[in-house]
């Protein structure tokens, strides 16, 4: 294979996204100069793009994995303190160190308003800043309202109760819940892995990890509409869980 | 849906109703990828949210091109941050900010769907198929996917090269049917 070839197949691996950072800072200085690699550059990146499609989850819902509906709430709550049409009223009061960190952003946006005028290159760093600070607020005010919802629909005379071995599954509208008690710590570099099986389908399909607290006490959100799930079950996994069960589940439940 | 890139510049301006219009015809893409590349839903929806809190934040990186293959390029390399965090080793990033001049137009991406790639993927060789997937959903280097595979270097770099241009052949036969 001639040296420009093998440039080529490089271009290809730097399009891929699969060269060390090294090695793709040549590979990007080569493009620069060369016509006949950055065509083949240009060629191939279309195909990749077209790669992170084939992962998009499936548009039903149903049959493939979609992120927790209260990830949109939370998101839109962030961004209409934000938005330029007219905010509606705040729900509910804040906790005092919900205060805080919300007294907090709030100096930092004057503070990054003001610096922004003065240094408009700051901007991108500034925002970046804010945008942390927005993502702590909105991770502390989930942990709370999810706690305030699970506890209530756990407590929910109109929850179904499915009992397995060591705790029970509940269900509550769409909503699913896992409760535990007196579950043992999953072994060294392992967590518990919930699965679940949908109307119709043949296959679990991976949820959330989780492990117990130090009482054994467990009790997880499954981020799934309940209302179309049939099933669920809980195996010990590898840290990160798994794409399929790789252990004998700790039970599996029908919810019907 | 309107244009994306109409979105985005309403984004810029503020706009909430942009930025959930935005959401809605994204958020199964941008999870699928963190979720693929992951294996874990905390961390999937981790990324989902820090992605669409920087697409809001600083919405100025999205200049032109493909929304969606660019958010498919950002999603991707907040993932590798993930799995280094993880695995303290040596990972590559995709180009987010070079512009391709024979990009797929963003009416183009948009008739393609899941299924059809999942599909012309699936019709690659396993030889060319497999080293793909694994540097792009297995945030794995070409020595890695060689060491992993038992295949010769410059052979994983030809068999990479020889199965995205099979692909780019199959999207064309799409794109201008």
């Amino acid at each position: 294979m001639n040296p420009h070839e093998e440039l080529l197949d490089a271009v290809a691996v730097y399009a891929l996204g699969a060269l060390p950072k090294s090695e793709a800072a040549t590979v990007r200085a080569h493009l620069r100069t060369c016509a006949q690699c950055r065509a083949e550059y240009d060629s191939l990146r279309p195909a990749v793009d077209a790669l992170a499609l084939s992962a998009e989850a499936c548009t039903d819902g149903r049959t493939g994995p979609v992120p927790s509906q209260l990830l949109k709430a939370r998101l839109l709550r962030t961004v209409r303190q934000e938005s330029s049409a007219p905010a509606p009223r705040a729900q509910g009061r804040l906790s005092w160190p919900g205060l805080v960190v919300a007294a907090a952003a709030i100096m930092l946006a004057v503070w990054t308003t003001v610096s922004n005028l003065m240094l408009r290159s700051d901007l991108s760093s500034d925002r970046d800043q804010l945008a942390q600070l927005h993502t702590q607020i909105v991770g502390a005010n989930r942990r709370v309202a999810a706690q305030k919802i699970m506890i209530a629909d756990v407590m929910n005379a109109d929850a179904k109760h499915f009992p397995v071995s060591g705790g029970e599954v509940i269900r509550r509208n769409d909503r699913l819940y896992i409760a535990m008690h007196g579950m043992p710590p999953p072994p060294k570099g392992h967590v518990y892995q919930a699965w679940t099986q949908s109307n119709g389908a043949q296959k679990m399909s991976p949820s959330i990890t989780f492990a117990p607290d130090r009482s054994g006490v467990a009790l997880v959100y499954v981020p799934v509409n309940a209302a179309t799930i049939a099933a669920v079950a809980v195996s010990v996994e590898p840290e990160g869980g798994s794409k399929a069960p790789t252990t004998k589940p700790e039970f599996v439940v029908k919810l019907s | 849906m309107e244009d994306a890139s109409r979105l985005m510049a309403r984004v810029r301006k503020r706009d909430g109703a942009a930025f959930e219009s935005l959401y809605d015809a994204y958020h199964r893409l941008i999870y699928g990828i963190a979720l693929r590349i992951l294996g874990d839903v905390p961390a999937a929806e981790d990324v989902t949210q820090a992605v669409f809190l920087k697409l809001w934040s600083s919405p100025e990186l999205f200049e032109k091109g493909n929304f969606g293959a660019w958010i498919g390029r950002v999603t991707r390399n907040r993932c590798l941050d993930v799995v280094r965090s993880r695995a303290l080793r040596p990972q590559s990033e995709m180009p987010e900010t070079m512009p391709a001049d024979d990009a797929l137009e963003d009416t183009a991406f948009a008739s393609l769907d899941a299924a059809f790639v999942r599909s012309a993927v699936a019709r690659l060789p396993d030889e060319q198929r497999k080293p793909i997937e694994l540097g792009f959903f297995g945030a794995l280097t070409h020595e890695e996917i060689a060491r992993q595979t038992g295949v010769p270097l410059g052979t994983i770099k030809t068999r990479i090269r020889t199965g995205l241009r099979k692909l780019r052949a199959q999207l064309d036969g799409v794109v201008t049917a």
